[in-house]
């Protein structure tokens, strides 16, 4: 009889057991479900560096370059979680997980801006291979790190600016000023837009923005150099490409005080015609907004109250919003260079107007962007070939900057 | 002594039978409602698809005119295949995609093709065009602004769940359309844009 009473135990234990592990694969894939995990492999090959992101689950996802990082965000998610194994390489510095509103971010920075990168994707198991090559193996190095040595002149003009910029900042730094902490001269940066295959708006006659926004620009850079004492760098000095994060970063990395890009306006309809000035607007999420406050608050103090490697991965995030802070200083240069604008050209005014442009998002200095004229409008088009309408304008730019510059000089 | 044996054993039988209920109960009962939990959304969303009539419905499309650079409502009757969000979204886009019908001024570049429209339960739309749409020879500044919120706007215009719009080239992030607008943030509407 005892018997009976151990059968009944035993088939309740049974019971037990059959339905805990019946039920812990449900438990067990609810949970890798919610958070997905994303495992990190870096390694080195002969000339290129191998970045292996792989998961059990599969992620919606897009990459990009930005500046000296590669970005790869996966998007619409609960949450996700990096496995990242140790790695030592001479290319990737770090991978970093960062959350934007939408998404999450997955920062691979790199010791160079310069490097292109392939990519493959395997469905099952879910992976995504990157291999990133630096584009000049070990002479830029040794020019860049030379000039983070130097205080005042800027580690990252990069090959694709051209070398006459290069050479025209050695010669602008006398070699006895170069050595100083501070720096003396103060610098402008003229962005012209657009260049190389990105023509920017093409009118009827066959003008393309891009070669007249490089002829303001350098009239406009003779006009400076001629007036003021001020540094002047152009973002691009010939018909190249420079991508926009590059232009934010060339002004940024040579202290600008001010950058100005000169564009041309194309529209749709063909008269559509005037001059208008903009400064950025912001569709900042909460989140950002949160960020920019912080930001404002700490203009000053940032590298001071962080320290190391976390201030350069704030730093990382806030530079690519860095214009925020310079909102109001960018209206009112807006609203004096399109006064001057009205005053010295023959154009409609269109006013000043806020848009999120890309190139002026990460300028940290006040920052405007001039539309001189339409160039879809068969009249607008015929002036902005003129010499003599692109030598007005760039007056007009010049009066307006160094009105600007007089508000704000320091005694 | 036997009675009081058997005593024990039914008492026993009779605990043995509650426990199992109790733990059949406890995990059947789970179990159901789990399921029911996981089914959830897909029950709605057959739900939504029971609805294979065409349904019609007008939206307010955003064109460019002719006479300044503001963007001007236009509305429009359109035939949806249900009445999901991401029906209506797609529909508004194409539409947008087509141009007016009254004489505006299109704001996409013609054979632009929309490749996908989802919306998050976040309140963002994520629209995927082909190429073509970042192949506008009138790219500047204003063409660029006036292509991007003809979509931005019309679609939140129309769907009060979408919050913010994110455009997609080919499926992937692009920097800008033509060099200036930048697309790798997502866009809130802006009605001031619009000619009232």
């Amino acid at each position: 009889m005892p018997k009976l009473s151990r059968i009944i135990t035993l088939t309740l234990i049974g019971f037990f057991l059959f339905f805990q592990i019946s039920f812990l694969p449900v438990a067990w894939s609810k949970t890798v479900k919610t958070v997905p995990v994303v495992r990190v492999v870096v390694e080195d090959g002969a000339d290129y560096v191998r970045v292996r992101l792989s998961s059990n689950s599969s992620l919606v996802y897009s990459h990009r370059k930005s500046g000296n990082s590669l970005i790869v965000t996966f998007r619409a998610l609960a949450g996700l979680k990096l496995d990242r194994q140790p790695f030592q390489s001479q290319l990737v510095r770090s991978v970093e997980l960062a959350k934007a509103p939408d998404a999450y971010l997955v920062v691979v920075k790199l010791s160079t801006e310069d490097f292109t990168y392939s990519h493959r994707f395997k469905k099952k198991p879910f992976e995504i291979t990157f291999e990133i090559k630096s584009k000049s193996a070990s002479q830029p190095k040794k020019e860049s790190s030379a000039a983070q040595k130097s205080e005042n002149q800027a580690s990252a003009v990069s090959p694709t600016s051209q070398p006459g910029v290069k050479e025209k900042q050695a010669e602008e730094n006398p070699p006895a000023g170069s050595f100083s902490a501070k720096k003396t001269r103060r610098t402008i940066v003229i962005d012209p837009g657009h260049g190389g295959i990105e023509t920017g708006a093409k009118g009827i006659f066959g003008t393309l923005e891009k070669d007249v926004t490089l002829a303001i620009a350098q009239k406009l850079k003779a006009e400076i150099e001629k007036n003021l004492n001020y540094r002047v760098v152009m973002t691009r000095e010939a018909d190249v490409v420079v991508p926009l994060t590059q232009r934010a970063a060339i002004a940024n990395n040579n202290k600008a005080d001010l950058f100005i890009s000169i564009h041309a306006n194309g529209s749709r309809r063909s008269n559509a015609h005037g001059s208008e000035t903009f400064f950025l607007s912001l569709t900042a999420t909460d989140e950002e907004t949160r960020r920019l406050a912080y930001f404002e608050n700490n203009e000053n103090g940032l590298s001071e109250q962080i320290k190391g490697r976390e201030a350069d991965d704030l730093k990382m995030i806030l530079w690519d919003m860095a214009q925020s802070a310079y909102l109001k200083q960018s209206s009112q240069l807006a609203e004096i260079v399109q006064s001057e604008l009205n005053e010295l050209l023959n154009t409609a005014n269109r006013g000043i107007k806020q848009a999120p442009f890309k190139v002026l998002t990460g300028v940290a200095c006040p920052a405007i962007l001039v539309e001189v004229a339409f160039i879809t409008n068969p009249e607008e088009e015929k002036k902005l070939q003129s010499e003599d309408f692109q030598a007005t304008v760039a007056e007009a730019i010049y009066r307006g900057l160094a009105k600007f510059l007089q508000m704000y000089e320091k005694p | 002594m036997k009675a009081k044996k058997k005593k024990k054993i039914r008492l026993l039988i009779v605990l043995a039978v509650i426990l199992v209920t109790v733990v059949l109960v406890f995990f059947f009962g789970r179990r159901k409602e789990t399921i029911k939990h996981m089914t959830g959304p897909l029950e709605t969303a057959a739900g939504g698809k029971k609805i294979t009539e065409v349904e019609k419905k007008t939206v307010t499309l955003f064109f460019l005119s002719e006479n300044d650079d503001l963007l001007h409502p236009e509305e429009r009757e359109v035939q949806l295949a249900s009445s999901s969000p991401n029906d209506l979204a797609r529909a508004i886009v194409e539409e947008v995609i087509k141009g007016s019908s009254q004489g505006k001024v299109n704001t996409l570049p013609e054979g632009t093709k929309l490749r996908q429209v989802y919306i998050t339960s976040d309140g963002t739309a994520y629209v995927d065009f082909s190429r073509r749409i970042a192949e506008g020879s009138y790219y500047g500044s204003s063409a660029e602004m006036a292509a991007v919120y003809s979509v931005v706007n019309s679609l939140a215009y129309n769907l009060k769940s979408v919050k913010q719009v994110v455009i997609l080239v080919e499926g992937n992030e692009k920097e800008t359309l033509g060099g200036h607008v930048d697309l790798s943030r997502p866009f809130t509407p802006d009605f001031s844009l619009v000619a009232r």
